[in-house]
């Protein structure tokens, strides 16, 4: 019963992460609703699993991101449902999903978006399904760009999470 | 210190503002002379003897060079109202001698005291003494002997280096071979703060810098960043994302119990700066959709916003005299900026040709070490807030970034 009211406080947060959302613009947040309670509940990171092996055979597209963003957009949806997919068939195998950031902006605060980031794309996975257990976090900030260019084609694609799977 | 501090703000308004200011002043006994930006004192050096062992030289010049990088001094042959004499002679690989210091006009004797040191450590036989000097004369902390803690990319790889005041004895402090980021120093200059991937994940880290041991301050799941130690020494400020949300946290060194101070679910924060009474902290949240700075009391729910002009407002620092310096993004480039809590204004240090990021206070709450980005080349810059031009710090081969300065 518990587990179910987790489900479909994940699923509101996906909601909630698609529509952008509750900022409130001003200097406090809303009042915190219990869904959100018990979301935080769910989506704690309880341990931080061995990496294992690195599986080599599979790979997925990296999820994009919109500057200072770390919404996920519908354009992106494609992918983490095929994520989704393999992890409820490969059950043997876990997933850090890491976040990243362009150059531009605060290195400090580049971690935080980029961990926000990653956290976004397992809070989608969490309502698609997977467990929650099975899903770690990992930001790199802009410390590790995929395409080294200085120009906007390069920041949108190093602005994105990463699939690295373990098993 | 009453006068400078009153034009400060006309100072930092611009550098065009400097210009104008320039007058002679007398300031109780002390010759002051304004040109090219702040308030200077005529010191002259010329009573200052050395023998011809390299040890002495060295300490000669860096002596001079750390008195007119302290910002209070301009070198003058006559007429100076501070003189500076004695003598610093080698022998048998040491260095020995005496310095006077005395004020011209009154005659009175500011500092007298003794010299000694090793010949191979004559630069910090200088920086000792500049700092003696200036707290003699002005009576405010020097800066000379204080240390800077940085990130080098070099070849490929980051590491954490620590270099003098003045940019000499740069040394490499890590060796991990990993990702670093964040150093902060901890108490006095024998341990720093810093963030590393070393294991695999961005964890909280301090070393030891006598023995180079390594202690884990924060390694739960997700993120551990960015860790500063407290003024007292005894508690860390940090941001964790281990419940779900990247959020900041104090944790307690010696119980190892973690409070959390922010509770944003949709929003992220960073970068937290401890208040000089250890109560508050100012830190980065984009709650409101972008990076801006926020105050909050370690032991309160709520957080004051305290910048709203700048796109992204984002990597402050808390002065021992209570201003805050952080970096601004304005007109599509990061300026340094400063806020005075007393006035509640803010201004803007620098001036738009770079990007200019990553303040640190220098203990004398008159200078600022900070990154400066031109051509996608990072080095690291001191500004002075009372007017002095932008100064470089690195010179070797690299990118540095991410300067923290020593409190002593």
């Amino acid at each position: 019963m518990k587990s179910n009211v987790w489900r479909v406080g994940a699923v509101l947060m996906c909601a909630a992460v698609l529509s952008g959302g509750c900022r409130t613009g001003g200097d406090e947040m809303a009042g915190e609703s219990l869904i959100i309670e018990e979301l935080e509940g769910d989506h704690r990171l309880m341990e931080r699993f061995e990496d294992g092996t690195r599986v080599t055979d599979v790979s997925f597209d990296p999820v994009g991101f919109g500057y200072d963003s770390y919404q996920i957009d519908g354009s992106e949806v494609g992918k983490l449902n095929r994520v989704a997919d393999y992890l409820r068939r490969a059950t043997d195998v876990n997933l850090v999903v890491e976040g990243h950031c362009d150059e531009r902006g605060s290195r400090e605060y580049n971690m935080s978006l980029g961990e926000h980031r990653a956290l976004a794309v397992r809070a989608y996975l969490i309502g698609l399904g997977v467990d929650s257990a099975r899903i770690q976090t990992r930001s790199f900030g802009e410390e590790q760009p995929m395409d080294m260019g200085h120009n906007d084609a390069s920041w949108t694609r190093n602005r994105r999470g990463e699939f690295a799977l373990y098993r | 210190m009453r006068l400078e501090f009153n034009n400060r703000r006309q100072c930092v308004a611009g550098v065009v503002a400097l210009g104008l200011c320039v007058a002679v002043r007398v300031h109780g006994a002390d010759v002051e002379i304004v040109k090219q930006g702040s308030i200077k004192t005529a010191l002259s050096l010329k009573g200052m003897r050395v023998d011809a062992q390299a040890g002495s030289k060295t300490f000669l010049q860096v002596l001079e060079a750390d008195l007119k990088r302290s910002g209070w001094f301009e070198m003058s042959a006559g007429g100076a109202s501070v003189a500076v004499s004695g003598s610093c002679r080698g022998s048998d690989g040491r260095l020995s001698g005496q310095c006077n210091v005395a004020n011209t006009i009154t005659g009175k004797t500011l500092l007298s005291q003794p010299l000694r040191a090793t010949a191979t450590e004559a630069r910090q036989l200088a920086h000792r003494t500049a700092d003696a000097i200036v707290k003699a004369v002005k009576g405010v902390p020097g800066i000379a002997s204080t240390q800077i803690v940085m990130v080098g990319a070099r070849v490929g790889r980051q590491d954490l280096y620590l270099c003098d005041a003045d940019g000499g004895r740069l040394r490499r402090a890590t060796h991990d071979g990993a990702v670093c980021l964040s150093p902060t120093w901890g108490q006095g200059v024998s341990d720093i703060l810093y963030t590393s991937f070393h294991n695999g994940y961005p964890d909280a880290y301090r070393i030891n810098l006598g023995g180079g041991r390594r202690t884990r301050l924060a390694a739960y799941p997700g993120l551990n960043s960015g860790a500063v130690l407290s003024p007292d020494g005894r508690r860390i400020a940090v941001t964790l994302s281990k419940d779900g949300n990247p959020d900041l946290y104090v944790k307690d060194l010696k119980s190892g119990v973690l409070s959390r101070i922010t509770r944003t679910p949709y929003a992220a924060e960073a970068s937290p700066s401890w208040s000089p009474d250890g109560r508050q902290l100012v830190f980065v949240s984009d709650r409101s959709g972008r990076p801006q700075l926020y105050v909050q009391a370690v032991h309160g729910k709520t957080a004051k916003r305290l910048t709203y002009e700048g796109r992204e407002n984002a990597a402050p620092d808390w002065a021992s005299d209570g201003r805050i310096a952080y970096s601004s993004r304005r007109g599509g480039v990061y300026e340094i900026c400063l806020y005075d809590p007393v006035s509640r204004r803010h201004s803007q240090l620098t001036d738009g040709s770079a990007d200019w990021e990553d303040p640190s206070w220098a203990p004398d709450s008159r200078h600022i070490v900070c990154t400066r980005t031109a051509g996608y080349r990072s080095h690291l810059y001191i500004l002075d807030v009372l007017g002095d031009p932008p100064l470089r710090l690195t010179t070797s081969e690299g990118d540095w970034y991410s300067p923290d300065w020593s409190s002593q």
